[in-house]
């Protein structure tokens, strides 16, 4: 949700492409990139392309979705884990009864807002359940 | 955490009942509950205004909001500062208040919180609200007022397998306390069964899990205790404050109020508090804060709310009076200063809502988000 072409622009490759942050001091990962690394503070972070699969922690579907994207109520949220990096985003492509905790999911580029003044649509990193899933179908291969 | 000797005492409180008011503006409702304070602490005479309040530059809008609000209460010349820190606004007024009496640049404050959230249909009021998340990064999607609340609460109910109904305990304690207070938006009661069953808003969140959309203010006065000119209604003994992650996918555990724990170490502990007015947006807040104050077990705290150990009648200590933000309401700003109202009047003895009647020590915690920051306020009685 924005009203500012550039709060949306200057962030837009991590949200295309699912590009996270490794910090040079602790390890850590953390998604989307910081300024610093929001464990230890180091500003030494390095870019670090997320595998696109992951495992569906927790999930809401929402109806009390706010502004114009009212009309596309519901929205489903998801909590997913990473190989160990949690990742607040939408899911995308699955009715809300298909939905469990432990799924696993998989990242896809979707429309995410659309504000009827500004005319501003933004786009980025959602999570569907996994296609063909046992078949190797869709293997992650670290490609955005 | 502040060598001072000097005491603060809260000397005079006002309240406006939270509701939908159409016809009063921020200024109007913010001049009611600074006139209550003014007039119950004997005195006009004050040397800064502080104002709490987060839409309000986003509803009306308008900015330097405490100098309008100090004229518009006829104050002209007055010392003046607006406190933004989202839903723990409040306590963050109560903490520059008392370290400017503390360091005796102020001997005696008004302090307003205040918001309305009916300035608008409820979908631009929800991008409002969005934004007390991370709008970098969770508060990118449309997540609501509610979703980061609703992905803790199904994470707590598979963690410590606690059902839907167990957890519904908590807004019909809530409901039932606000019935006696004046100043509550929605006073009645409502069976935990109603809760589990009505409108979903962010499964597994329902209509009655959340906090209503209401208009409100609320102010207390805050003297240095050497230069009284009020009856004190109640000492603060400390207020405290931490930072946390900016969401919860960042923390080891999502469930760990991190901020608050900090909050909490950095109080050295707690002594009995007989009183405590959580931040209770969604249940699952309140549950998680209970059991981040060592108040119940990790996975127990809705267990003990449903056999009534925080209510009037119950062992532990009693919790949100008031019916928290969930019955009493919730005008973001404008919350935590209503619980120092509230606190107050239990611990002078005055207040008409539910109590036990031999309360010393009150507690008011507060956060923002799913813990962006936490704060902390310690109340006691004033004795004699």
């Amino acid at each position: 949700m924005t009203r500012s072409l550039p709060v949306w622009w200057r962030r837009r490759i991590p949200r295309y492409r699912l590009i996270g942050a490794r910090c040079k001091e602790c390890g850590k990962i953390h998604y989307p990139p910081r300024t610093s690394c929001p464990y230890c503070g180091s500003n030494s972070l390095e870019e670090v392309q997320l595998p696109r699969r992951g495992i569906l922690e927790s999930y809401s579907v929402i109806y009390s979705v706010p502004g114009d994207n009212r009309l596309n109520a519901p929205i489903i949220v998801g909590l997913v884990n990473i190989n160990g990096v949690r990742i607040v985003a939408e899911l995308t492509d699955v009715l809300p009864g298909e939905l469990s905790t432990g799924l696993e999911v998989e990242a896809v580029v979707r429309k995410i807002s659309e504000t009827s003044d500004t005319g501003i649509i933004t786009y980025g990193v959602k999570f569907r359940p996994v296609l063909g899933a046992g078949s190797g179908a869709g293997q992650d291969t670290g490609e955005a | 955490m502040n060598d001072s000797m000097v005491k603060v005492y809260i000397t005079g409180t006002g309240a406006v009942k939270i509701a939908r008011h159409y016809p009063l503006g921020v200024r109007d409702l913010a001049f009611q509950a600074g006139k209550q304070a003014l007039a119950e602490s004997g005195s006009d005479n004050v040397d800064f205004v502080i104002v709490a309040s987060s839409l309000s530059y986003l509803q009306a809008p308008q900015l330097d909001l405490a100098s309008y609000i100090a004229s518009s209460l006829g104050l002209h010349g007055v010392r003046a500062l607006s406190v933004e820190a989202g839903e723990s606004s409040g306590l963050a007024a109560l903490e520059t208040a008392v370290s400017l009496i503390k360091s005796q640049e102020a001997s005696r404050v008004l302090l307003i919180g205040v918001d309305k959230m009916t300035e608008h249909p409820s979908g631009p009021t929800y991008v409002m609200l969005q934004a007390l998340y991370d709008t970098e990064s969770d508060a990118y999607y449309n997540i609501g007022h509610a979703g980061i609340a609703a992905l803790l609460m199904r994470l707590y109910m598979e963690k410590y397998e606690v059902d839907r109904l167990t957890l519904a305990y908590w807004p019909a304690m809530m409901h039932m306390h606000a019935k006696n207070n004046p100043h509550a938006m929605l006073p009645f009661a409502v069976a935990p069964e109603k809760v589990m069953t009505a409108m979903p808003i962010a499964e597994p969140i329902t209509l009655l899990d959340a906090y209503p959309l209401g208009d409100g203010a609320a102010a207390i006065v805050l003297e240095n205790g050497d230069e009284l000119e009020g009856r004190p209604l109640a000492e603060i003994e400390s207020v405290i404050s931490a930072t946390g992650m900016p969401s919860p996918a960042l923390r080891e555990d999502p469930l760990d109020l991190e901020s608050l724990r900090t909050a909490l170490g950095r109080l050295g502990g707690l002594e009995k508090i007989d009183v405590i007015e959580l931040h209770d947006s969604f249940s699952i807040y309140g549950l998680l804060e209970l059991e981040t104050l060592g108040l119940a077990e990790k996975g127990e705290s809705a267990k003990l709310v449903a056999e009534g150990y925080f209510s009037a009648e119950g062992e532990g200590p009693l919790v949100n009076p008031s019916g928290g933000l969930k019955a009493r309401g919730h005008p973001i700003g404008a919350t935590d200063v209503y619980k120092l109202v509230e606190v107050s009047r239990i611990l002078a003895g005055t207040w008409q809502g539910v109590k036990r009647g031999d309360e010393e020590t009150g507690m008011i915690v507060s956060i923002n988000a799913a813990g962006s920051s936490s704060r902390i306020a310690l109340l006691r009685k004033v004795k004699g």
